[in-house]
């Protein structure tokens, strides 16, 4: 990259004009790449994922770009849909190795960041996984960063919260046959079982749209509750909906990413529910977080995706922007990685966070802000509490 | 003999899938672009998974188990490569004879089944394999797979680097060919009287079970392979790589490109991961363009893109002969009915 | 013991939705030799249509719930019309026609409609409870549709001469087509029919369950085993392998969990095949 000629009047000239005008005189570009299942069950992830990272490099550019050396450069977002799979992940990985994107935002689910991790490193890429796998980062790839805390962070705050408020004695976990639901679904188990709770594991053949006999298999198990973990919203939702028609009384949990809003309309409204335990991916109440829905609309001009992956996505994204200012380049993905190590986990809409993951992955490269808790009980949403993880390690 | 100039063409079109092939060598030697190492991998892999499809083509059958078969190879291979053994030659042996076995017994209870009966059966099969792999955690790291496959090693050079895995996939890709050519070619005349008229071919003496058992372990094999080549690839045995997304995916290589020839796998298989992957990158619209593309194609070329390129060239080749007034012998021979299929 | 008989409703109720979503491949198959891939994305085009109707337009939901398969019939004859016609003969390029029309829906509904769930309740809400199981009404007011459209359509096939046209078609084309029959005319009609008869289905069911743009993926999975199970161009076949497989489908499930519910399913389904290789009311085997 040449620097500016530093002489004269010619050079002052040319550079008010550049200031003036920051969209046709951009001349550098920086590409980010997003990788997610953006068609198929899984395409509300990805699509909030892309979501997340286009709206933080537009507002990026909105400001004149990326600081790179003593220019600024405009943000472009390629995306790739992985489709769920490990092989497509690999896929899009290659692709945007071809476009020379280093730096990637994603990819969403625990078989592609299996697939990706290799491929990336081999490739010289930084990835940025939101998965919830036990082995979703570590120090074999030290490229490799995590979006959000991973079930081990937050599943034993939450489930111990939740037996105080319910006092639950028994539970019944609930996910798909697949490693993005055995991921959390076994990890929640564990939780349980630490706070000495009676508890199953039920996993069910992806695909299934009518929960019925599962429902049955759940019912004839008389739990307290029944923690739908990572199901994907529609299931989740019609599995509550189920769930209520075939009489159960007890609490529903969700601990495991989005789709509250699903099994609440599921059950036919707030009151209709005795009682609700969930995660929330963002302190969704915090009014420094709903800010960013706000802004997401101007800026996007459209409304932003019901999917709270957009605000771990876009706060990555952030964080990858000011590494690579503090790097100075985009082109080489290790010294943007030391950057990134060393920057303070802040966000404008997320606050204060950490850098966790050397207890679970042996790598501190885990961005952690606080999560959220949701309630309701007897009937009445008693909100959404901020959850610290700020403890974690 | 009826067959003879027909099975000859054909034998020249299969010849050239064999020559495209070898040009890939120089992939690696040419460009550093991980992009175009991707694209070949993945062509190379579906090309194999295509041929497998091809075989089974060839007697009239559609299989949908190629993925099933994929994932024992695949899985096979992983598991003895975490256990020490790299060598390439083993792994690749072993991932065709895995899968060879099992189909031996399978084929042996499914093969009696007609037509339809035997599509669903094998899109069956493929379902219970994915749910065996997620109930046998122990043995095939169940929904989490097996990462960390070492790579191969060949006389102790180690192949794990980005070209090495070219040029794994690569030969795993020739050989593959190699045997799809040996079986559809020395057993042609079987395959073709199974292929139009079985009731006859039995009638007129021919142990059609077999040949169809012989063609369903065969192509077991070569799938087998396809598995090998893929886990190398992604150094994982991971569930979500042997989908029946993915093997209706190799269906539509073999028959958008041909199913008459070896060459339509590889056109249609080099059409399709391309177009794939350039999709892929169209966001949310990446599956729909894709359809779109298999749309055009199929309603284009009913004889797939191969098929009907022949069928082109047959009739400027008839249009030249008539004009000089002479029947031919190869249009007595070829002027067949179209059924859909073949050159 | 409860639970034994809550399974066994369930099962039926899985059979009778089962059976209405398989009426319509079965027709397809058995007629024109196709199949039809796309049999998923009419279910869910049923659904969003009578989705939208119902809650963007205010019609009453059994109105949407026609709409909506009028809409999927006229869409169904206008893609055999134009696209699957000159192709019919050819089983395998037929299915990759289909397979592509899915995928074009699937986006489509995507793009349109966003990747969440939409909420489209069923009107009715609440279950006949007695004896210590339960049916939600919903379940028995599909029953009730599903026993009255298969009515109609055995009357249909059985009773009309356009029935007994499209049978004599499936049996032998070449003697039909002798005796007068235009299966240029025909064709078109009985795919509008099944593709009608996938959209209402998914106008029923989906508000009992959920609608999203990827919910037809396991439909044909369903569709298929059903109509093999059940033998090719059987509708009665069909029927009855429809509650095999839900009642099936909700013992295993209900005793043996999810997974190995499935696992079990499939294996049954290969045994079946396997001692009756033309299923239970099969006759011929069509060649693929």
């Amino acid at each position: 990259m040449n620097s500016l000629s530093k002489y004269g009047f010619r050079s002052a000239l040319l550079t008010s004009l550049l200031a003036a005008l920051p969209a046709w005189a951009q001349n550098c570009e920086t590409k980010i790449g997003v990788l997610g299942p953006l068609s198929g069950g899984a395409a509300a992830w990805g699509l909030a994922m892309k979501g997340g990272v286009e709206f933080a490099a537009a507002q990026s550019n909105e400001a004149g770009g990326v600081q790179i050396g003593n220019r600024k450069c405009k943000v472009t977002v390629l995306n790739y849909d992985t489709k769920y799979t490990a092989d497509g992940a690999a896929a899009g990985a290659n692709f945007l190795a071809g476009e020379n994107v280093k730096l990637i935002i994603g990819p969403v689910g625990s078989p592609e960041a299996t697939g990706v991790k290799p491929v990336a490193n081999r490739n010289g890429q930084l990835t940025f996984n939101s998965s919830f796998a036990k082995d979703a980062i570590g120090t074999q790839f030290p490229n490799a960063f995590h979006q959000l805390a991973g079930p081990s962070a937050w599943s034993p705050a939450l489930v111990k919260a939740a037996k105080e408020r319910f006092k639950i004695t028994s539970v019944v976990v609930v996910a798909p046959n697949d490693q993005g639901g055995t991921d959390v679904a076994s990890v929640n188990a564990d939780s349980y079982k630490a706070q000495a709770i009676k508890t199953t594991e039920e996993y069910y053949q992806r695909g299934t749209t009518n929960f019925a006999p599962i429902v049955t298999r759940i019912m004839n198990l008389k739990p307290d509750a029944v923690d739908t973990a990572s199901s994907p919203p529609g299931d989740a939702g019609t599995m509550v909906k189920q769930l209520l028609e075939a009489g159960f009384t007890g609490i529903i949990g969700r601990l495991g990413g989005p789709g509250t809003p699903e099994i609440i309309k599921a059950a036919g409204g707030v009151e209709k529910i005795k009682g609700f335990y969930w995660l929330e991916l963002v302190a969704t109440e915090d009014p420094a977080v709903k800010s960013m829905l706000v802004d997401y609309q101007k800026v996007m001009k459209v409304p932003a995706p019901d999917n709270t992956l957009l605000y771990t996505a876009a706060a990555a994204t952030r964080m990858v922007l000011k590494a690579i200012t503090a790097a100075g380049t985009d082109a080489d993905a290790t010294k943007v990685a030391a950057a990134l190590r060393g920057l303070p986990a802040e966000d404008p809409y997320l606050g204060k966070g950490v850098w966790a993951g050397k207890a679970s992955f042996g790598l501190a490269q885990e961005l952690v802000f606080p999560v959220g808790m949701g309630l309701v009980a007897d009937g009445k949403h008693l909100g959404v509490s901020r959850l610290d993880l700020s403890g974690t390690k | 003999m009826k067959m003879q100039p027909r099975s000859r063409n054909v034998f020249f079109t299969d010849m050239w899938a064999l020559a495209l092939l070898a040009p890939m060598i120089l992939v690696p030697i040419l460009t550093t672009n991980q992009y175009y190492y991707s694209l070949a991998n993945q062509a190379l892999i579906g090309l194999v998974a295509a041929l497998s499809v091809y075989i089974m083509l060839r007697m009239d059958l559609l299989s949908f188990a190629v993925p099933a078969f994929m994932a024992i190879g695949g899985y096979a291979a992983a598991i003895a490569a975490k256990g020490g053994n790299t060598n390439l030659l083993l792994l690749m042996a072993l991932s065709f004879a895995a899968p060879a076995l099992v189909a031996l017994p399978l084929g042996a209870l499914v093969l009696r089944l007609k037509g339809v009966y035997f599509v669903l059966v094998t899109f069956v099969f493929n379902e219970i394999l994915q749910l065996a792999l997620f109930e046998t955690p122990k043995l095939s790291g169940g929904s989490n797979g097996i990462s960390g496959v070492p790579s191969v090693t060949l006389l102790g050079m180690d192949l794990g680097t980005n070209q090495g895995v070219v040029y794994v996939t690569l030969l795993v890709a020739f050989v593959a060919t190699l045997i799809t050519l040996a079986v559809t070619h020395r057993y042609r005349p079987e395959f073709a009287s199974i292929e139009e008229n079985e009731t006859l071919a039995e009638s007129l003496g021919l142990a059609t079970w077999r040949y169809r058992t012989f063609g369903f372990v065969v192509a077991a094999g070569v799938a087998g392979l396809a598995g090998f080549a893929l886990v190398n690839m992604l150094m994982t045995a991971h569930p979500s790589s042997f989908s029946s997304f993915s093997g209706i995916n190799y269906i539509a290589y073999a028959i958008v490109g041909g199913r008459g020839t070896m060459l339509g796998p590889v056109v249609g298989t080099g059409l399709l991961v391309w177009s794939s992957n350039l999709f892929s990158s169209k966001g949310e619209y990446s599956a729909g363009l894709f359809g779109l593309l298999i749309i055009v194609v199929v309603t284009a070329a009913p004889s797939g893109l191969v098929g009907t390129i022949h069928q082109f060239f047959k009739a400027i080749r008839r249009r030249l002969s008539v004009s000089a007034d002479l029947p031919t012998n190869s249009d007595a021979a070829t002027s067949q009915p179209i059924k859909g299929g073949g050159p | 013991m409860e639970s034994f008989v809550s399974t066994g409703v369930i099962g039926l109720s899985l059979g009778t939705q089962y059976a209405l979503l398989s009426l319509g491949f079965t027709l397809i198959f058995g007629i024109l030799g196709v199949i039809n891939f796309s049999h998923g994305g009419f279910y869910v085009l049923g659904g969003y249509v009578a989705y939208s109707f119902s809650h963007l337009a205010g019609v009453p939901f059994a109105i949407a719930v026609l709409l909506a398969a009028l809409a999927c019939a006229v869409l169904g004859y206008f893609v055999e019309l134009l696209l699957v016609e000159r192709h019919v003969n050819d089983h395998l390029t037929t299915m990759m026609i289909t397979l592509g029309l899915y995928l074009i829906m699937t986006t489509g509904t995507l793009v349109v409609f966003g990747p969440e769930p939409a909420e489209f309740p069923f009107p009715v809400s609440g279950s006949f409870r007695a004896g210590g199981f339960f049916v939600p009404y919903s379940n028995l007011i599909v029953l009730g549709v599903c026993m009255l459209v298969i009515a109609v359509v055995y009357l249909l096939m059985y009773k009309t001469r356009f029935g007994i046209a499209l049978r004599a078609m499936a049996d032998d084309r070449e003697v039909a087509i002798a005796q007068g029959l235009r299966p240029a005319q025909m064709f078109p009609m009985a795919f509008a029919l099944a593709t009608g008869l996938a959209g209402l289905t998914g106008a029923l069911v989906t508000p009992i369950l959920a609608l999203e743009p990827h919910v037809g993926e396991s439909v044909l999975a369903k569709s298929f085993m059903v109509v093999i199970l059940g033998g090719l161009g059987s509708i009665g076949g069909a029927t009855i392998a429809a509650f095999i497989v839900g009642i099936v489908e909700a013992y295993s499930s209900v005793y043996l969990g999810g997974s190995k519910g499935a696992l079990t399913l499939f294996i049954l389904v290969l045994a079946i095949l396997v001692v009756r290789p033309n299923g239970l009311m099969g006759s011929e085997a069509r060649k693929a």
